[in-house]
């Protein structure tokens, strides 16, 4: 094993074990400056999951928060440089996690969280004007192989609980009112968006989320809406469309097969 | 069951969704309604939603710093008391401090 390799293992070692062969320039104890700077390490890393995460802590307090990040910050250390996106992978981590079991609600919560952030730092895209919706619509027999691409700003998260309604509750001037009204297990849809520099969640039905995820792989407007509709028969296809073209979500439309123009 | 929805509902879906989305009375369903309020942070207290590890957040340098926001709920930004602001209050641009 590398110094390098021992040096960066017992940084995240459960135990402080001096690694080594290093000395101080001042002759006092290494293992007590390394301890110093293993305590560093590991308390930046929680501060930047709780920047990330300010829900996900508030719905468990700092305290529980800090030592579950704790834990995680042990397994999953930064593999990039790009400290924004580090705690990509807390949302599982929560999921598996048998301390936080009491709330299911949790890791989904965190998802939402980390898909704010990536939608933060995602690319810009100009939405598709309303001059080119018209022209689609006066072309209304190959209306349904439209394909839509959607703004690489856009996630989605659904949700067997109420996780907008939660994430939404941290948002308001009383929190633990919002949060009085809150019933954790309705299920919910959130779509992340970007609009300029600001991010923002809504919260839309099931068969729009359904709608939105098929428009996301790729699927043509006729089949999406149909697949949407046949999982939500409530689905409501021009509210659907109405947030997306509201929002600025849409950035083209191709007919599928052909070359776009 | 992939129920088949005709070219026509599409086309009639679609329009409507543009008139609703033109619409200023939209319904919003937009989770969090605030505004970026310049001047009204105190020093070290600016917002800045951008993730861990970048850098502007909490980096203003005095209290209520006039290019320095925070997000506050929609509406009450003009009514909060800015002590440099020429207007007194918040504002939703970022603004030129006056002399305290």
């Amino acid at each position: 094993m590398s110094d390098h390799q021992a040096f960066a293992d017992a940084l995240l070692a459960a135990e402080s074990t001096c690694p080594p062969g290093l000395t101080a320039w001042n002759g006092s104890d290494p293992g007590r400056r390394f301890a110093v700077y293993r305590n560093n390490v590991a308390a930046s890393l929680v501060d930047a999951l709780a920047e990330t995460y300010p829900v996900t802590q508030a719905l468990v307090g700092e305290e529980f928060f800090r030592a579950m990040a704790g834990l995680f910050v042990r397994t999953n250390p930064p593999r990039t440089r790009i400290l924004s996106f580090y705690g990509d992978g807390l949302a599982d981590f929560i999921e598996a996690f048998t301390p936080a079991a009491s709330l299911p609600y949790l890791a989904d919560v965190a998802r939402l969280e980390m898909l704010r952030v990536r939608a933060y730092h995602a690319e810009d895209a100009t939405p598709l004007d309303s001059g080119e919706i018209s022209r689609l619509l006066a072309d209304e027999g190959r209306l349904p192989q439209v394909c839509f691409d959607l703004h690489p700003s856009l996630a989605l998260v659904r949700s067997r609980h109420a996780l907008v309604s939660l994430w939404a509750a941290h948002q308001a001037e009383s929190v633990s009112a919002a949060l009085a009204a809150v019933v954790p297990d309705s299920r919910e849809a959130a779509l992340v968006l970007r609009s300029g520099l600001d991010v923002e969640v809504f919260l839309v039905p099931e068969g729009s989320a359904l709608f939105i995820m098929n428009l996301r792989q790729g699927i043509a407007f006729g089949p999406a809406a149909g697949l949407a509709s046949a999982g939500d028969a409530a689905f409501d296809l021009a509210a659907a469309l109405g947030l997306l073209i509201r929002s600025g979500a849409i950035t083209s439309a191709t007919i599928a097969g052909s070359i776009p123009s | 069951m992939n129920k088949t929805l005709t070219a026509a509902s599409l086309a009639l879906a679609l329009g409507a969704a543009m008139t609703v989305a033109a619409s200023p009375a939209a319904a919003q369903n937009k989770m969090s309604d605030k505004e970026h309020c310049y001047g009204v942070a105190l020093k070290g207290k600016n917002d800045c939603k951008a993730g861990a590890g970048t850098s502007c957040a909490g980096t203003s340098m005095r209290d209520h710093q006039g290019n320095a926001w925070s997000l506050v709920p929609k509406g009450t930004c003009e009514k909060t008391v800015s002590s440099t602001s020429p207007t007194g209050y918040g504002q939703l641009q970022e603004f030129k401090e006056k002399k305290a």
